[in-house]
């Protein structure tokens, strides 16, 4: 014979009161559980997004690419006057132009005896013809150059305007002004941006004339030194004066325009010293040059950029070596090719395969350039890209001045060969990014939701204590003739309340292990339709997040029930209920 | 068997002291049914939780088989109560999501297959034998209070107390409730003692007691 007043009778036939609750309860529970899985989500894919940091030093520069570009710039526009005005003069009277008339006039049977001068007659017209060329050179070259600090200023002054929009949204005179005073700037500029590209072509096309233009000034001088040597007095010649003065100063405006188009060309300055030295620290098993660059991807948190290792074909080999990774679908980029492998994960996060593209012309946030053909997928514990170093070194102008190192301490030495790679880096150019540098910005990221996700817990809980409590304390009212027959019959009232404690924790024990259940199931839904295909991590099964982090709501709930009904239970006078009149 | 002596019960308001029951003494003795009568307000309720024990008395004392109550703690006086006696109110208190035969079963100190038949038993003795299983909301006023009768003798108690068990019902249920619990005395079950204002319930009882103004008189 069973027990009337069983656990079993009280939830079976008060189903209508007690679900309710349990109902409320475990969707809280449930709550709790997918926020805070998909934060625990969101710091596991961050770190396994950025997991190669764990075993590389990235040595990078430290400039921006505006910083980086606006010297050399100006400073090529101002060499570029010098030597338009200069290439004027060595074409004008008395300069190459005109000596070259000179000498092709001489008469035949001089030129016929000295052969000296029919070099000269070729080296003058080679020195007309790189002239003449570089002249053309030199027009879109400067307009390119000035159309690149028009975007720089047009780019400032779009983000003051965006500044002013974000402070004060109401407002749209900044808008309005902007528009005003840059609709033909924009008009007439932007559609010509993808022309940025086109600098580094008419850079090393001057260069190459320029150079071609020198080369020839030089034989000619040689030439006119032959002569005098030979003992043919040039004087006596019909010829006018040298432009040797003229040549001069052309020569050392295009030396100035040359080595500041150059520096717009090479790559980091120091870099080459710095991957030396690094080879050499002790403890180092392999440093790399790398050109590297990076994808835009969600991390659930925010969008972050994955980072590319733009390195050599052996390079590509030994980095998917050290973390055990391997191709799993095609092949690694070729040499000097657009193409680029990358991790399964992160494949599925932009929702590519072998044959698609990746890069800026793809999606605006990637700071890849182009479009790089997606030639191999990588498998692995560890995610990875690659893209080759040649290509974006001997493409792009911008990338150039993007290279750093990747440096691979062996196990046990990163802290030592970080602190030897600071010192040979000092304070100046470059900066390291390691593990626990990414590690602290990824915590600290996650820091500030977790935050707000506690205090989220704490007020569900809060609120959920008093609403279940005053439930409680509804329902316990409602059985008061109950409870007061029970203490006038002989039930003790230590025994109604542990009673009453048995109900309650039966009641949260059940929401919770729903809610947990429900929590589990919905995950693992979530899990394979949204997660795994977006490339993202989730522990469905964390324990850390199913019973910690979600305890506290049933616990406080019973606490909060318990405590006032079980106050009103010590307090409780039969008599009164027995008299009471209703 | 249960006696009491000088007993009162005194309920301080303010600065007055009303006196609910004032030096009572009498003897129910076993087997006995005796009725206890009065206006509103006499003290007869208030006499009757001092004999079971539900209430401690201002002064005097009250024993039950020769045991002292003062000589019991709360928890002994809960055990008598649980064990040795059965109670009726003038409402039936039953608990609603249990059955009748459930409800029944609540007075049950022991919860063995004798005691249950013996709880269906009761409920055929009180016309319920086809209802064991409603609920008191499918159940008359009149049955509810017959269910509660059953459970005050469900466990064989020594003395049962009823505390006007006929207020909430007409005149031929309540004689028919009042004759349930005659027939458990006259069965040798144990002693009666009714509080109630209409002495025509009390037909069968061995003595009726009046009382007013907390004292005993005359009946």
């Amino acid at each position: 014979m069973t027990n009337p007043l069983s656990l079993w009778n009280f939830y079976f036939r008060n189903k209508r009161k007690v679900l309710p609750v349990i109902g409320i309860l475990a969707l809280a529970i449930l709550g709790v559980v997918v926020t805070d899985s998909l934060l625990a989500s969101a710091r596991e894919t961050a770190y396994a997004t950025f997991g190669s940091y764990q075993k590389l030093i990235l040595v990078a520069p430290r400039a921006t690419r505006d910083q980086d570009l606006a010297n050399p710039l100006q400073d090529s526009l101002t060499r570029l006057h010098d030597v338009q005005l200069q290439v004027d003069t060595l074409d004008g009277p008395g300069g190459i132009t005109s000596y070259y008339n000179a000498v092709v006039a001489l008469p035949a049977q001089v030129r016929a005896q000295l052969p000296a001068v029919q070099r000269l007659q070729v080296d003058s017209a080679n020195a007309r013809y790189y002239g003449a060329r570089l002249r053309g050179d030199l027009v879109p070259l400067g307009d390119l150059i000035v159309r690149v600090q028009r975007l720089q200023s047009e780019q400032q002054a779009f983000n003051q305007l965006v500044t002013q929009l974000t402070q004060n949204p109401n407002d749209p005179r900044p808008l309005i002004t902007y528009l005003q005073q840059h609709q033909t700037f924009l008009q007439s500029v932007l559609p010509d941006s993808a022309q940025l590209g086109r600098l580094q072509l008419a850079v090393t096309s001057a260069s190459a004339d320029a150079n071609g233009l020198q080369q020839s000034l030089q034989a000619m001088n040689r030439d006119t030194a032959n002569l005098n040597s030979a003992g043919q007095n040039v004087a006596n010649l019909p010829l006018p004066p040298s432009p040797s003065a003229t040549i001069d100063q052309f020569r050392s405006a295009l030396d100035r325009l040359t080595a500041s188009l150059g520096s717009i060309e090479q790559p980091q300055p120091g870099l080459d010293k710095l991957l030396a030295d690094s080879a050499h620290i002790p403890g180092t098993a392999l440093v790399k040059r790398d050109a590297y660059s990076n994808l835009d991807i969600n991390l659930l948190a925010g969008n972050a950029q994955f980072d590319l290792y733009g390195i050599d074909q052996p390079g590509m080999t030994q980095l998917l070596t050290l973390y055990g990774d391997r191709v799993v679908t095609g092949r690694l980029p070729r040499q000097n090719a657009s193409e680029i492998a990358v991790s399964e994960e992160i494949a599925r996060a932009r929702h590519v395969g072998v044959g698609s593209k990746l890069g800026n012309n793809v999606d605006e946030l990637d700071r890849l350039p182009d479009a790089f053909t997606v030639v191999g997928i990588i498998g692995g514990p560890t995610r990875l890209g690659v893209i080759p170093l040649d290509y974006m070194t001997e493409h792009y102008l911008f990338e150039r001045r993007y290279q750093g190192l990747i440096v691979i301490p062996q196990a046990g030495h990163a802290q030592a060969v970080h602190d030897e790679l600071q010192r040979l880096v000092g304070n100046q150019a470059f900066r390291l990014f390691d593990w626990p540098y990414i590690k602290a910005k990824i915590d600290s990221l996650i820091a500030n939701l977790d935050s707000i996700n506690r205090f989220l817990i704490l007020l569900v809980t809060l609120v959920l204590s008093l609403v279940v409590g005053l439930l409680n304390n509804l329902f316990f009212r409602q059985r008061m003739n109950e409870f007061g027959l029970l203490a006038a019959v002989g039930y003790s009232r230590w025994g109604l309340i542990r009673r009453v404690a048995l109900e309650s924790f039966g009641v949260t024990l059940a929401a919770w292990l729903l809610g947990v259940g429900i929590a589990v199931a919905v995950l693992s839904w979530f899990n394979t339709v949204f997660m795994v295909p977006h490339g993202l991590l989730m522990n469905v099964f964390d324990w850390n997040v199913l019973a910690l982090h979600t305890l506290p709501i049933p616990l406080m709930v019973f606490l909060f029930g318990m405590g006032t009904v079980g106050w009103q239970l010590l307090r409780l006078d039969p008599i009164s209920i027995i008299e009471r009149r209703d | 068997m249960l006696s009491a002596k000088d007993l009162a019960l005194d309920y301080r308001t303010g600065g007055s002291v009303a006196h609910a029951v004032d030096t009572v003494s009498l003897n129910v003795g076993r087997g006995s049914f005796v009725g206890l009568v009065g206006p509103s307000g006499s003290g007869k309720s208030s006499l009757m939780y001092l004999l079971s024990g539900l209430k401690r008395p201002s002064r005097g004392a009250v024993s039950f088989e020769d045991r002292d109550y003062a000589s019991l703690s709360g928890a002994g006086l809960m055990r008598l109560r649980r064990r040795r006696f059965g109670f009726v109110f003038q409402q039936h208190f039953l608990v609603n999501y249990l059955s009748a035969f459930e409800n029944v079963m609540v007075g049950a100190v022991e919860r063995d297959h004798d005691t249950a038949a013996y709880a269906q038993a009761l409920l055929h003795r009180v016309g319920l034998g086809d209802k064991l299983l409603k609920r008191p909301y499918q159940l008359s006023i009149g049955e509810r209070q017959r269910v509660a009768v059953a459970r005050a003798l469900v466990h064989r108690p020594a003395v049962v107390f009823a505390d006007e068990p006929t207020a909430s019902l007409d005149q031929a249920t309540g004689h028919e409730v009042v004759n349930l619990l005659a027939d458990y005395r006259r069965s040798g079950g144990g002693s009666l003692l009714v509080v109630t204002h209409d002495p025509a319930m009390l037909s069968d009882a061995d003595r009726v007691l009046q009382m007013r103004d907390g004292r005993l008189m005359a009946a």
